[in-house]
């Protein structure tokens, strides 16, 4: 116990309060013989950006959680339906339409990035082969299909989690539910919502819930696709948190992302518990 | 009917194993290619013969063999330091009697999982650099362990949870001492969560991007992510060359992700919190 606590101590719970610390100070790499506080002055930097519209962020950020959401749970849960009976070399296919998951979001963005390239990607030659594009289109650096690119490649890398989930989910819905249910005459679509749906509710609720908040704190694959760009399309939260980190060396501005970032997390943490707290009662 | 919907179940399965491997294809087959033919028009989507210049350049030109060593030990030690140290935490959490400290110290745990890693890039960055740790090996090791050990100790105490007491204490009836038997008795049973806790540290470990961009500095330390990254802005450095250090990036997780795929998903679907 007591190891465990000295590494979260020392590299964990010290920088997060470190990181608090720093927000309200003036640190940068270019002046550090000058760090001295300056109050809430990264605060009020990072919200009247010019260049980077904090509000641009902030509406990016939410499109990027819903619609990867959607699709992924979407995606996941008619998968997770395909795969439920068996059949035979379902350990295999599994393997095999699972693995996305356990690669990394930095190598798939870089992946999706060259698939995605104006000139030589595979996508522009499909899209233009069955005719549905007359002229190559620059995915990454037009401002207007950069976020659906990197959405496209978030949703192939999250749905093999929803499915692995919900299919755990699938297969604790009891047979002989099902088998009453047949006898009594309803049908697939009418078993699925007024019995399979409402069985894994919580598993659905809470998936997604903690999907959110994951999704929001995954910056791997616009990190590696478009660096937030071009002129700000997909910068979310996380990507000008580590922008202003790694390329201005604005450690004070960056933590203040940190801050802003966590008191998110906290305000979601508090509803999610709630939900689930609510959701047990319900089932008692 | 009955047969129409198979043949569509079937086709729909189809699809979805299509798309998923689609892209890992892709990036196999670029790296196969010569600098001449991945810039060619129209693409080719099968390489015309086997061309390794790429991995060539990788391990010979650019040091992807040194990146690879480094990554592979530091993974390694560090999903090992994060079990071991994981195992006896997870165990004492499971069979703790003080309900409230046990909530607290949960909690605790809980909490370091939903702050992200990237948040402590900076800090750890600058208390680094002031005990002159940064661009070390070891340092990025220990704050790996740091990294894992919460949600493996999680992990590890739903395991040791479903372990019933009235064993442990037949076996220290029968003359064992406490540590006895957690490695005689205890331990083998939950050998299949153990591992799959390794194999998830292990992945997590390989993968992560930022810490290591942060921490490391010199080019005999980078890890494979750092040096995908360094490509990324070093002008020269082909698609074709991506795509092999892609591949060989890929390798050691998709590997673990073939033996270890039960467990983890095991451990994945019974209360895990990060994905």
């Amino acid at each position: 116990m007591v190891p465990a606590f000295v590494f979260l101590t020392l590299f964990v719970y010290f920088p997060i309060v470190k990181g608090v610390v720093i927000s309200f100070q003036n640190y940068t790499l270019y002046d550090m013989t000058n760090i001295h506080w300056i109050g809430l002055d990264n605060f009020r930097a990072i919200m009247t950006d010019i260049n980077f519209g904090f509000l641009q962020i902030i509406i990016n950020t939410v499109i990027w959680i819903l619609v990867s959401l959607l699709f992924q749970f979407l995606l996941g849960f008619i998968l997770a339906l395909l795969m439920k009976e068996p059949f035979r070399g379902r350990g295999i296919y599994s393997a095999l339409v699972f693995y996305p998951w356990a690669l990394s979001g930095f190598a798939i963005g870089l992946i999706w990035a060259w698939m995605f390239n104006g000139q030589f990607g595979i996508i522009n030659d499909v899209l233009l082969r069955l005719g549905l594009i007359s002229n190559n289109v620059g995915f990454l650096s037009d401002p207007r299909y950069a976020m659906v690119s990197v959405i496209v490649a978030n949703i192939w890398y999250g749905v093999p989690f929803f499915a692995i989930m919900l299919l755990a989910a699938l297969q604790s819905v009891p047979a002989e539910l099902m088998e009453a249910a047949k006898i009594d005459g309803a049908g697939p679509v009418r078993r699925l919502f007024s019995i399979t749906i409402p069985y894994i509710k919580p598993t659905i609720v809470s998936t997604t819930l903690l999907r959110t908040m994951w999704i929001m704190n995954f910056p791997d694959i616009i990190y590696a696709m478009t660096g937030g760009g071009p002129s700000n399309s997909t910068n979310i939260l996380a990507t000008q948190m580590i922008n202003k980190i790694l390329q201005f060396y604005d450690y004070g501005q960056g933590a203040a992302f940190g801050v802003v970032i966590m008191l998110i997390l906290f305000a979601y943490a508090i509803i999610y518990l709630r939900i689930s707290a609510t959701k047990e009662d319900a089932t008692i | 009917m009955k047969l129409l919907l198979k043949i569509g179940k079937a086709l729909l399965l189809g699809v979805f194993l299509i798309l998923a491997l689609g892209p890992l294809y892709w990036v196999i087959v670029t790296s196969l290619k010569g600098s001449q033919e991945i810039y060619a028009f129209p693409i080719r989507y099968l390489p015309e013969s086997l061309n390794l210049e790429n991995y060539e350049y990788l391990f010979n030109i650019s040091n992807f063999g040194m990146y690879f060593r480094n990554s592979i030990l530091i993974s390694l030690i560090a999903a090992t330091g994060a079990l071991f140290i994981s195992m006896f935490s997870g165990y004492a959490l499971s069979r703790f009697r003080e309900q409230k400290l046990k909530m607290t110290l949960l909690l605790a745990m809980y909490f370091t999982q939903i702050i992200p890693t990237y948040m402590l890039m900076s800090p750890l960055f600058t208390s680094f650099a002031k005990i002159g740790m940064t661009d070390s090996l070891l340092g990025l090791t220990m704050v790996y362990i740091a990294m894992m050990i919460a949600f493996s100790t999680i992990m590890a105490k739903s395991f040791f949870d479903r372990i019933p007491v009235a064993l442990e204490e037949a076996a220290m009836t029968d003359g064992c001492t406490r540590t006895q038997t957690l490695f005689k008795v205890v331990i083998p049973l939950t050998l299949p969560g153990l591992a799959a806790i390794f194999s998830f540290a292990f992945v997590n470990i390989w993968n992560e991007l930022f810490l290591a961009v942060m921490l490391l500095s010199s080019d005999h330390n980078m890890t494979v992510p750092v040096a995908l990254n360094s490509f990324i802005s070093k002008a020269g450095v082909s698609w074709g060359v991506l795509s092999a250090g892609i591949v060989v990036a890929l390798l050691p997780t998709m590997i673990v992700f073939a033996f270890a795929q039960k467990y983890i998903i095991m451990g994945l679907t019974e209360g895990a919190v990060k994905g």
